[in-house]
């Protein structure tokens, strides 16, 4: 009885907390379809429009600010990755002198907020010309990405025993042969996580591309900004430009989901 | 179908000495036993054989030419490993093809599946070819290390404790197919790494026994069983360990005699002994009996023998150790276990002196052992 009363109090809590966390998106993808002057009706029943959505399109640069961004965040990850594997590897498999200051300084990337960096960044990319470049915003954007994916790869690879590798040697492959046959699959689950979770970082990150980017690369976020004119805001417009903004992001987690199995490690070694 | 020589190979992990000048050769086609406890430098070794580590100084040398700047894809060698490194993403059948289907020693398809199927029914794992390791018992992840080893033909075999995560049922029955498969289809050089004495007398053609990362004796089991070159290796082998104490050599009248537990007219030094120990500088000397080689009765009426007093017993199934306190000193004997011990209950020994081992005190090193009798041989072969 008790426990029956239980779950039901543990599944209320849920269905309260999902409701929290998904009502601000349904808001939202209402508000798309709405016109402006229905905006401020909190009535669910309204004559649905795809006008923001016309509008969007119509102009054509918004286009250009969602491929913006896919450059700048595939970009960023795609770089921590060819960074961060090789990186997290030595992190924990090779004893050096100075391995853990090494390992922190890469989580201290995180620490600061972007608030806190931004002008001295500025200043330097202004300097050496990465101001408002597709390079400097990928730059950038490492301090984001390549934290997460060293911090979480380095505890896959420390979680493959040595011998795996060595075997692997004996068996007759080079070591990068054995780096990408053997050990890059038995990391996946944590690459695809780390590499998914990284990309939303950047697709969603503002402070940068904002100060840090002027007229040549902006992004879906700081694109959002035009919808808000001095005289009025562009609610459903604006909301339709974000519906449209995370549609990457789910269609990516969804595709991802499949990979993103633990466990494959067990069963290596004696258990 | 390789001779392995290690010449001065020493290494060193921090401040631990893993490898202290090693030499040691292999004849081709030996089943070579690595034997010695937890933490000697086995695997240390065995891994600088496959050129996993780089060994501070020394070399390594196969057929005569000396493999030190050899990859360890490059030295044709295979090993078995402790906790088998199974490969988690692949299935059985391509855990044992990995090898042949790497770069080296890649083989046909139609080449690979046979071997694999042959490799798999010799170790009766060919029913499990679909699975993944982690889907195995322990047995079979074992069996399936053993398999990803043989089915190449190398200069040289490395196992590494290959039995000792086994139950030991199952560990005793592979011991014994381990023979088997040795003997038939692995006519190649073997170096096997182990802490179970019973193994190493067992398998191996010939042992070298390993202490903190020196040699202390390379030998035949026969030898190294019978003729054991330190105390450490005769306290290795055997099952109550050899019991060992300290004691001085005496003359009186014209014989020499042991003084042990001030009684030494129990303990004659058998004659042809006389001359070797005459040698030797000091009086005081350790001397070893095993078991077999310590009689024992619950009455003395005739006072020759020496007392004691029982401190243990413990009942094995057939057999059982007693222990035995003279003194201060314990002795550990295997008796049957028929007859039960009371414990303080009155026990004399009676040592057989012509079967006592002799040992330096001060180095440990054995200094004479009266002709050996053959006939103890403890293990089952």
């Amino acid at each position: 009885m008790k426990r029956r009363m239980l779950k039901w109090i543990r599944n209320l809590a849920l269905l309260a907390y999902a409701a929290f966390a998904l009502f601000p998106l349904l808001w939202m993808l209402i508000i798309s379809f709405k016109h402006d002057r229905e905006m401020y009706h909190t009535i669910f029943l309204f004559s649905p429009t795809l006008e923001n959505y016309r509008v969007l399109f119509e102009k054509g640069d918004y286009i250009g600010y969602f491929l913006n961004n896919l450059w700048v965040s595939a970009g960023a990850v795609i770089l921590s990755i060819v960074v961060g594997v090789p990186a997290a590897y030595a992190l924990a498999r090779f004893k050096f002198r100075g391995r853990e200051s090494i390992a922190f300084t890469f989580l201290s990337f995180r620490f600061a907020p972007e608030i806190m960096v931004i002008l001295p960044l500025f200043l330097i990319y202004q300097r050496f010309g990465l101001y408002d470049t597709y390079l400097g915003i990928i730059w950038v954007y490492q301090l984001l990405t390549l934290p997460l994916i060293i911090w979480v790869l380095r505890g896959y690879f420390e979680e493959i025993p040595p011998e795996i590798e060595y075997a692997a040697r004996l068996d007759g492959y080079s070591w990068f042969r054995v780096f990408l046959k053997t050990l890059v699959p038995l990391i996946k689950p944590g690459l695809v996580a780390s590499a998914l979770l990284s990309f939303i970082f950047a697709w969603n990150s503002f402070t940068f591309p904002l100060l840090l980017a002027g007229q040549n690369v902006v992004t879906t976020t700081v694109a959002a900004l035009q919808y808000l004119s001095s005289d009025t805001v562009h609610y459903g417009q604006m909301a339709a430009a974000v519906t449209i903004s995370i549609l990457p992001e789910v269609l990516l987690a969804l595709f991802i989901q499949k990979h993103l199995v633990r466990g494959l490690s067990f069963g290596a070694v004696k258990g | 179908m390789g001779d392995l020589w290690i010449r001065g190979v020493s290494k060193r992990f921090d401040r631990v000495l893993a490898l202290d000048d090693v030499d040691l050769q292999v004849n081709n086609r030996e089943f070579f036993v690595l034997f010695g406890p937890t933490g000697a430098g086995k695997t240390t070794l065995l891994n600088v054989i496959a050129g996993i580590h780089i060994p501070d100084r020394g070399h390594v040398y196969l057929n005569g030419r000396p493999v030190d700047h050899l990859e360890p894809n490059e030295r044709d060698v295979a090993m078995v490993f402790e906790n088998y490194a199974l490969y988690p993403h692949l299935n059985v059948f391509e855990n044992i093809a990995s090898p042949l289907y790497s770069p080296r020693y890649r083989q046909p398809k139609e080449v690979v599946r046979q071997e694999v199927m042959r490799i798999a029914r010799l170790l009766d794992i060919d029913a499990l070819l679909e699975r993944f390791p982690a889907e195995l018992s322990n047995g079979q992840r074992q069996r399936v290390a053993l398999g990803r080893a043989l089915i190449r033909r190398p200069e040289v075999f490395l196992m590494d404790e290959p039995l000792v995560h086994l139950d030991a049922k199952l560990r005793h029955q592979m011991r014994a197919e381990l023979k088997e498969i040795q003997s038939q289809s692995l006519d190649t050089t073997t170096i096997y790494v182990t802490h179970d004495y019973r193994e190493a007398l067992s398998l191996g053609d010939r042992i070298a026994v390993i202490s903190r990362g020196r040699i202390e004796q390379v030998g035949t089991p026969e030898e190294v069983y019978h003729r054991p070159a330190s105390e450490f290796v005769a306290k290795a082998f055997g099952d109550p360990e050899m019991n060992v104490v300290e004691g001085e050599l005496i003359e009186d009248s014209g014989r020499m005699y042991l003084d042990l537990f001030g009684q030494p007219r129990h303990f004659p030094v058998p004659g042809d002994l006389r001359n070797i120990l005459d040698h030797h500088s000091s009086r005081a000397v350790r001397v070893g009996f095993r078991s077999k080689q310590i009689r024992f009765y619950p009455e003395d009426p005739e006072g020759k023998w020496l007392a004691g007093r029982v401190y243990s017993f413990e009942p094995l199934g057939a057999t059982a150790i007693l222990i035995v306190k003279v003194g201060d000193h314990s002795f550990r004997l295997r008796v049957s276990s028929e007859q039960s011990w009371e414990i303080d209950q009155p026990i004399h020994l009676a040592f057989d002196m012509d079967r006592a081992f002799f040992f330096s005190a001060s180095t440990g090193k054995l200094l004479a052992r009266s002709e050996e009798r053959k006939g103890d041989v403890p293990w089952p072969s």
